[in-house]
């Protein structure tokens, strides 16, 4: 068995609807993680415990257990109650997933302000949900921008766990050409061209948006 | 102005203030002495209610303030500005931001009426030319000048000050002293945690010794610092002289 490059070459062009499928997964996740992960944020910051036990119980079930039983929990489960599709599955699964490790950034960056920029801005007269806003906010989600580039490598990669629930992406693709061409390294290898390709992209674009920060006001 | 009563504050079980009792007049400069741990930030804390206390009144403006009323409590910070020892400005806003922030945010005053009041404040305390710098760009004694420019942006009617120059280089110290020393020069009502024994002196109209939560003794300073009657006082002077 030989390394046939040539391969790599022909059957390029055959991922590049799979490329697509995992980038629309992976974005879909990703914005409903973010959404889930601000409300659920806010939740477990709050002292109102209507708020703050959901919001741990929630983040306590997904941390510990692993994200492919959630897929298939969602998958099976969900379809038959709601009768839904597997993208449908796979993009609320990793939506769900990622929600809670993005309130944990967020809750980490919003206590990562000094209380005394809080009291700065009660003592001028402002609500708390003001300061919230107007002063703890912007810095938090300064703060937040790395954790959640990292977090969101983390679900383009976590995407290929949706190739368990029939999602037709970059790492089922490879699977199902390797069993009829027999170059499972090479198509492999294809596939892990295209998860560098966007991880590249992810963190040039990361990068990008936080020299951008860093020069409009500092620390 | 301010009227505190019987005022008692704890910590879990640490009993911090012990029953205060203490007015600070129209155009007073009230300055508070002691040692470390005594309860002078927390006093102060306690005025304008960043710190809630278990009893005891605090009247403002011959109001007595509500301690569940949040919305008198906002209210009543409109006319208490707190200048604290980190100086704790906005590092995400310029240091003309900083200023109008509390104007345009909290009092609703349109943003041209308020950068004309905020540049005439950064005009006051000697930092106009540097409205658009960040506060990260600015030396500490700069820093505590741009917020002691955004407390008097409120226009309140007292100034709390929570030793103001304690986290300075020496050399900044000065600078910061002499913008408090015009303040009291034009009459602001003001009351004033430090450690600068020259510039209490030098500022005061009254001057208030705590020790362990209660207020030990209090009068103008040259009978505090020349003469004081209790023991404890003379104790505490002549350790830091
Ligand atoms: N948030 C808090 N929780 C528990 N104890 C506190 C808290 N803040 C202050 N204390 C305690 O209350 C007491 C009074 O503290 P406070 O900060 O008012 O003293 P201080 O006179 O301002 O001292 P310093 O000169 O060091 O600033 C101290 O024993 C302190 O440890
Ligand atoms: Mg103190």
């Amino acid at each position: 068995m030989y390394y046939d490059f040539s391969a790599i070459v022909k059957y390029f062009p055959f991922f590049l609807p799979a490329a697509w499928m995992t980038i629309q997964v992976t974005v879909v996740g990703i914005l409903l993680g973010v959404v889930l992960g601000l409300l659920t944020s806010f939740s477990r910051i709050s002292e109102n415990s209507l708020f703050n036990i959901p919001a741990k119980i929630y983040i306590y079930i997904i941390r510990g257990t692993p994200l492919l039983l959630q897929l298939l929990f969602i998958y099976f489960g969900l379809r038959s109650v709601f009768g839904f599709k597997a993208f449908t599955s796979a993009t609320l699964g990793l939506g769900i997933h990622n929600g809670a490790y993005i309130a944990e950034i967020f809750r980490g960056a919003i206590q990562s302000i000094a209380v005394g920029q809080m009291e700065a801005a009660r003592s001028l007269g402002m609500t708390y949900y003001k300061a919230m806003r107007r002063i703890i906010l912007p810095q938090a989600f300064k703060r937040a921008i790395p954790p959640l580039g990292n977090q969101f490598i983390i679900a383009l990669k976590d995407s290929s766990l949706a190739s368990a629930i029939t999602i037709n992406e970059l790492l089922l693709k490879s699977q199902q050409l390797a069993s009829s061409n027999y170059r499972m390294m090479e198509m492999l290898t294809i596939a892990a061209m295209f998860y560098l390709f966007y991880t590249s992209i992810f963190t040039w674009l990361f990068n990008k948006i936080e020299t951008k920060l860093a020069v409009s006001g500092s620390r | 102005m301010i009227k505190i009563r019987e005022l008692e504050k704890w910590f879990g079980n640490l009993h911090v203030l012990k029953g205060i009792n203490l007015d600070v007049n129209p155009r007073e400069v009230v300055v508070i002495i002691g040692a470390s741990g005594s309860g002078k930030s927390t006093l102060l804390r306690c005025i304008n209610f960043l710190e809630k206390f278990q009893k005891g009144t605090v009247e403002i403006d011959g109001k007595v303030i509500e301690k569940n009323n949040e919305k008198m409590i906002n209210e009543m910070r409109i006319h208490v500005g707190m200048v604290f020892q980190h100086f704790n400005l906005f590092p995400h806003m310029t240091v003309l931001q900083n200023v109008i922030e509390g104007p345009t945010q909290v009092k609703g005053i349109p943003k041209k009426d308020a950068i004309k009041m905020g540049r005439y404040y950064l005009e006051k305390v000697g930092l106009l030319e540097k409205e658009n710098s960040y506060p990260s760009m600015l030396s500490g004694g700069q820093k505590q000048r741009v917020a002691i420019a955004r407390a008097l942006a409120m226009e309140p009617s007292v100034i709390l000050f929570d030793e103001p120059t304690s986290a300075l280089d020496p050399e900044l110290v000065g600078e910061v002293l002499s913008v408090i020393k015009d303040l009291a020069k034009e009459g602001m009502t003001m009351v004033v945690v430090t450690h600068e024994m020259g510039f209490a002196r030098e500022v005061a109209d009254r001057v208030i010794y705590m020790d362990d939560g209660i207020i030990v003794e209090e009068g103008c300073p040259n009978k505090i610092f020349d003469e004081p009657k209790m023991q404890r006082t003379q104790d505490f002077l002549s350790q830091i002289w």
